[in-house]
């Protein structure tokens, strides 16, 4: 599903910045005198809308007086309207070094550096305004959406709540204010902020905004409240229709959801976005059939929706169809041949399938896409482990733990494949296994695998206790393992706790008889063995 | 020749006998090589057909069984084989048929099946179990197959009756894999025990592919059977009493089978290989149910508590200290697996430590069976192999499609030396191999054995090394007990060693196997005295002394218990 966009801070950022064209002029040489004229232009070509134009000049006068604040800010705050953030808070920055002072100046960096998501930096800035000027209603504002972001929510109300009438004004600010009340468990407050938003001028782009707020705390009565209030005013049906059924789906009333996108579609609102959330409704109702055909119109009305491919597969994967989902995932691949993402699917769709020579070129593609992915690398070095190329697969996992030495799930795979080839006659890999295991443990995630495989060594040289321990723990990290629980129950009957080893035996034979249920694929879509 | 007693009076016959000597069968293979394919010039040129199609039925992959039997008493193995079948879109240009080699004597066989009447059933076949389950001193024939099974009496004469319908061992609808004759309530009557697979029809193909390629689908894409149990009533007829043992409820996906008494107490148990279910190992109540303990005694799945892909199975006492322990074969990756036994009844996983799970690590597995093949005394390990999915090779580098059979030497300790440099060019071959029988068909004391491969020839492979050290043959025959023995445990004292050796029901993957028990004797000089006890299955227990080695020694069981003779 796709996820929303929150236009939210662009529309602060430029509220924020359009007052600042002031003329800030002062030089008196011949040189101050052209700079100001090419400033000045500068500012009008901007007034005019003329961004392009309005840079050229003010790069002239900048150049021309490199320490004129005025023309630096000026510079700044056009290259902020252009959307070049990283530019322009460069130029803020200079622009401050000339004025340390230039409160404005200081509040458009902040304005920027939350825009690049550096939240702390804009909030230092910020924090810098507020000692000076402790009523700057605008950074009172700002810092309150910083520290939304920082998930310091007291914060956050208490700038937001100080500035009441600068939140009134934008939606995004009331968005702000009431995700932050729900986060603190205020729900009520957070209901009364967005009620606000169902008399705002912005009318129904801000009473969406509020639902999506709502949909996104689990408010769904709230979101749905507030989408039915504009289900008559608003002209774009098709999106308030999808929103609504969008709570719906997260509120797990999939059939109410069903029924609002086929209203939809009846009434000829056909979208890809609706057809998607149809087939995932599809999918929850365990009707896998109707789920795929829903997927698969919505990739025909937007095939160039990369993410309908995607829950394609995903959806086939779910419902045991492993050859759909490889097809799916091979059409999804030949239409986005540069996109990582498709090739990671495929890679482990093949893998699942134990293709595991051709995963091994899915892998090296997506790789090749993407340098920087880990899962790619990971794939990879997998997919290489099981096609028998241990070579490279070492060199991939060795590699790939240098370049990713935070990441668990590298070292805990190249020890799954060393105790492999330790139990076919590589002895040395035991040991190098384990040390791996054992820094892997260390690290986050905690993975329940690594202590399971840590009891299973532990238990192999008759180390009850720490089997024992071990075993416990990823039990605790991963209570549904049906494996983990087996293992319990070997090592309780062997210490003679019968009890508590029937109990265990019991949890493992409830555990595999629902992974049956759930891996058993529906009848004729067939699964593929290798 | 006679041998001595040495506790007499006996009202037991024990005549010692040789067929052959050694070189008898005019050996021309280099004694560098271990085995040698002497299917050519056996004269045996029978082909496996499966029914293969663009359906892809599983039960195309499964196919077939084969048995060693001395069909018309003349002292020499014949080999019988299984066929699979046609299958809607599988058609045959020639009549599908079994066969069954009769033993020339001189190295040769000739196939007879179609004299015999045993040539051709009327379902798909799967394996074969043989047994003399009427006591009239002729083995008989069990085909297991889908639909049906089918029960063969052997005449006498060199020919067979159908007496599937009479018998009532049909085991209709069901798809049967192996089976094992084996007297569970030790009534003298040896029963049957049907392995059936899954849930199977020609009416539904399920469809699988790689890479396009239709392929075979997976094993969990069908839900497993329930065991079959008959009764034999002594009287030409079985009664089912899979329900009354317990057996309704082991529903899963059971391919192999052995018979052998896991707890001595002299009741017959159970240990069944289940592909991708668990394994089961059915504990004889003595009072017509079995016990699944395979959980408690840790044979059911993998440390991981997952259900590995069972094949064939086998029992034998590989480290010699009494108790039977297990060879399953499975899945590439999952290994094949071996299980210590102990008195406690908690097996040993000893895959990885003998070295099984390095050797066995990229092959599927069937049909494997203990074999002592240098009669050291050590009972070491065969197995076939072959691949089911024909494109696996696209998939991985180090799996092929068609695997070399493993000739494993066992050090007496159950760790195992991969033996295939030695072992002859049949160990150094792919094959699509399934069944494998072990029997002395040359009767030199040096255990042979015979493989099928799917949609292919099969392998007859002649031992060369087993006649260079001293061994001690038995065929016993029960009179109280089944005719077959089976069932019976034989302890052998020689120098400082005891060995122990139990005639077995089933066992391997769709096979059946010549029912005399070599035991090595080791190298060097002939042991001064080799004495054996004999538990029969009835309980009578009878010690022999000073057996003569390197031929095989015909023992009746005794009808009176003597003084010497012991019963727990």
């Amino acid at each position: 599903m796709r996820l929303h966009f929150n236009s939210c801070k662009v529309a602060i950022l430029i509220a924020t910045l359009l007052p600042l064209f002031v003329s800030n002029v002062g030089h008196g040489s011949d040189q101050r005198r052209d700079a100001e004229i090419h400033a000045d232009k500068g500012l009008r070509l901007a007034q005019a809308g003329n961004l392009p134009e309005a840079e050229i000049e003010l790069r002239i006068a900048v150049q021309v007086v490199p320490d004129d604040a005025g023309f630096l800010s000026n510079l700044g705050t056009i290259l902020a309207m252009e959307r070049k953030l990283e530019d322009s808070t460069g130029v803020f920055e200079r622009a401050l070094r000339v004025d340390p002072k230039d409160v404005t100046t200081r509040r458009y960096l902040a304005a920027n550096l939350w825009q690049l998501h550096r939240y702390p930096e804009a909030k230092r800035n910020l924090e810098i305004i507020l000692n000076q000027a402790p009523n700057d209603k605008e950074s009172r504002l700002l810092l309150g959406m910083v520290s939304e972001n920082m998930k310091d929510y007291p914060t956050a109300i208490r700038m937001l709540g100080s500035v009441p009438a600068q939140v009134r004004e934008r939606p995004e600010s009331i968005a702000a204010l009431a995700r932050s009340y729900y986060h603190l468990g205020q729900r009520k407050n957070a209901q009364r902020s967005l009620e606000e938003l169902l008399t705002h001028p912005s009318g129904a782009r801000g009473i969406l905004l509020g639902a999506q707020v709502a949909d996104e705390m689990k408010d769904y009565d709230t979101a749905e409240k507030l989408i039915t209030a504009i289900t008559s005013q608003s002209t774009d049906q098709a999106t308030v229709g999808y929103e609504l059924a969008l709570v719906q789906y997260h509120a797990k009333r999939f059939a109410e959801s069903q029924r609002t996108l086929l209203s939809l579609i009846s009434s000829g609102y056909k979208s890809s976005q609706a057809f998607n959330l149809l087939g995932w409704c599809y999918h929850e109702e365990n009707q896998p059939a109707d789920a795929a055909r829903a997927m698969q119109e919505a990739i025909d009305l937007d095939p160039t929706q990369q993410s309908n491919y995607l829950d394609l597969e995903k959806i086939l994967l779910a419902s045991g169809s492993l050859p759909s989902a490889l097809g799916a995932a091979k059409r999804a691949s030949d239409r986005f041949p540069d996109s990582p993402l498709a090739f990671l699917m495929r890679g482990s769709i093949e893998l699942k399938m134990s293709q595991f020579t051709d995963a091994v070129v899915s892998y090296t593609r997506a790789l090749r896409l993407d340098p920087a992915n880990p899962d790619a690398s990971l794939g990879l070095a997998e997919a290489q482990s099981n096609a028998g190329l241990d070579k490279e697969a070492v060199a991939g996992f060795e590699a790939a733990i240098r370049k990713f030495p935070q990441d668990p799930r590298f070292r805990l795979q190249y020890a799954l494949m060393l105790l492999k080839l330790a139990e076919s006659g590589n002895l040395s890999a035991e040991t190098r296994a384990e040390r791996l295991l054992k820094s892997a443990v260390a690290l986050t995630p905690p993975l329940p695998e690594v202590h399971y495989q840590l009891g299973d060594l532990a238990q192999k040289k008759n180390r009850t206790t720490e089997a024992l321990a071990e075993f416990r723990h990823a039990a605790k990290l991963d209570p549904q393992s049906a494996k983990v629980h087996f293992a319990l129950g070997r090592i309780y009957r062997r210490l003679g706790r019968n009890a508590e080893a029937a109990r265990e035996m019991d949890f493992y034979q409830r555990l595999k008889e629902s992974e049956s249920k759930a891996a058993m694929p529906p009848s004729g879509t067939g699964a593929s063995q290798n | 020749m006679t041998l001595r007693f040495s506790n007499r009076p006996f009202h037991v016959c024990l005549v010692a006998f040789t067929f052959f000597t050694h070189g008898g069968t005019g050996k021309t293979a280099s004694q560098a090589e271990i085995f040698t394919d002497v299917t050519e010039q056996a004269g045996i040129t029978w082909h496996h057909f499966s029914g293969e199609s663009p359906d892809r039925f599983l039960i195309e992959t499964m196919g077939g069984g084969v048995g060693f039997l001395d069909f018309d008493g003349d002292g020499l193995q014949d080999i019988f084989f299984v066929n699979g079948g046609e299958t809607p879109r599988g058609k045959s240009p020639t009549p599908v048929r079994n066969a069954l080699y009769r033993n020339l004597g001189n190295g040769k066989f000739e196939d007879v099946a179609a004299k015999a009447g045993v040539d051709r059933i009327g379902f798909y076949g799967m394996g074969v179990a043989v047994a003399d389950y009427d006591n009239d001193g002729f083995p008989d024939l069990f085909i297991t197959g889908f639909p049906e099974s089918a029960l063969f009496h052997n005449n006498g004469n060199g020919t067979f009756t159908n007496v599937t319908d009479r018998a009532g061992v049909k085991n209709a609808g069901k798809w049967a894999a192996s089976a094992a004759w084996f007297d569970y309530d030790r009534d003298g009557l040896l029963d049957l025990v049907v392995t059936n697979y899954v849930q199977f029809s020609f009416d539904n193909p399920k469809k699988c592919a790689v890479n396009d390629v239709p392929t075979y689908c997976e094993q969990e894409a069908y839900l497993g059977m329930p065991l079959s149990l008959y009764h034999n009533n002594g009287n030409g007829t079985f009664t089912d009493v899979s329900r009354q043992a317990g057996f309704d409820k082991l529903v899963g996906r059971a391919l192999g089978v052995v018979a052998i008494d896991v707890n001595d107490d002299r009741l017959p148990d159970l240990f069944i290989a289940r592909d991708a279910s668990p394994n089961l190992l059915l504990i004889n109540k003595g009072n017509g149910r079995f016990e699944d303990i395979a959980l408690d005694a840790e044979v059911a799945y993998d440390a991981g508590g997952l259900a590995k892909a069972g094949m064939g199975v086998d029992a034998g006492d590989l480290n010699g200290d009494g108790f039977p322990d297990f060879v399953v074969t499975n899945f590439n990756d999952q290994y094949h697996s071996l299980f210590f036994g102990s008195p406690a009844l908690r097996y040993d996983d000893r895959t990885v430590a003998s070295h099984l799970a390095e050797y066995s690590k990229s092959f599927v597995g069937w049909g494997a069976h203990f074999i002592d093949y240098d009669n050291d005394g050590n009972l070491d390990l065969v197995i076939a192999n072959g691949h089911i999915n024909q494109v696996v090779e696209t998939t991985r580098s180090d799996v092929k499609y068609k695997e070399p059979p493993l000739l494993l030497r066992n050090n007496g300790k159950g760790i195992f030396q991969n033996m295939r440099e030695q072992a002859g060019p049949a160990f150094n071959t792919g094959y699509s191999a399934r069944g494998l029988a072990i029997g002395d068909f040359d009767n030199d004391g040096g255990i042979d054995i015979v493989l099928t491969c799917l949609n292919g020839k099969p392998i007859l492979l002649r031992n060369n090394v087993g006649q260079s050290n001293s061994w001690i043959g038995f065929q016993l025959q029960g009179t109280k007990s089944n005719r077959d023995a089976v069932g019976a445990k034989i302890t052998v004292s020689f120098s400082d060693r005891k060995l122990v050796r139990w005639i077995t029901g089933g066992s391997s993957y769709l096979s059946s196997h010549d029912k005399r028990v070599i035991v090595g004797l080791g190298e060097g000089p002939q042991p001064a005295a080799v004495n054996a006890e004999i538990r029969w299955p009835s309980g009578t227990v009878q010690r022999i002394s000073n057996l003569r080695s390197n031929q095989y020694n015909r023992i009746s069981e005794p009808i009176k218990h003597s003084p010497a003779v012991h019963n727990k």
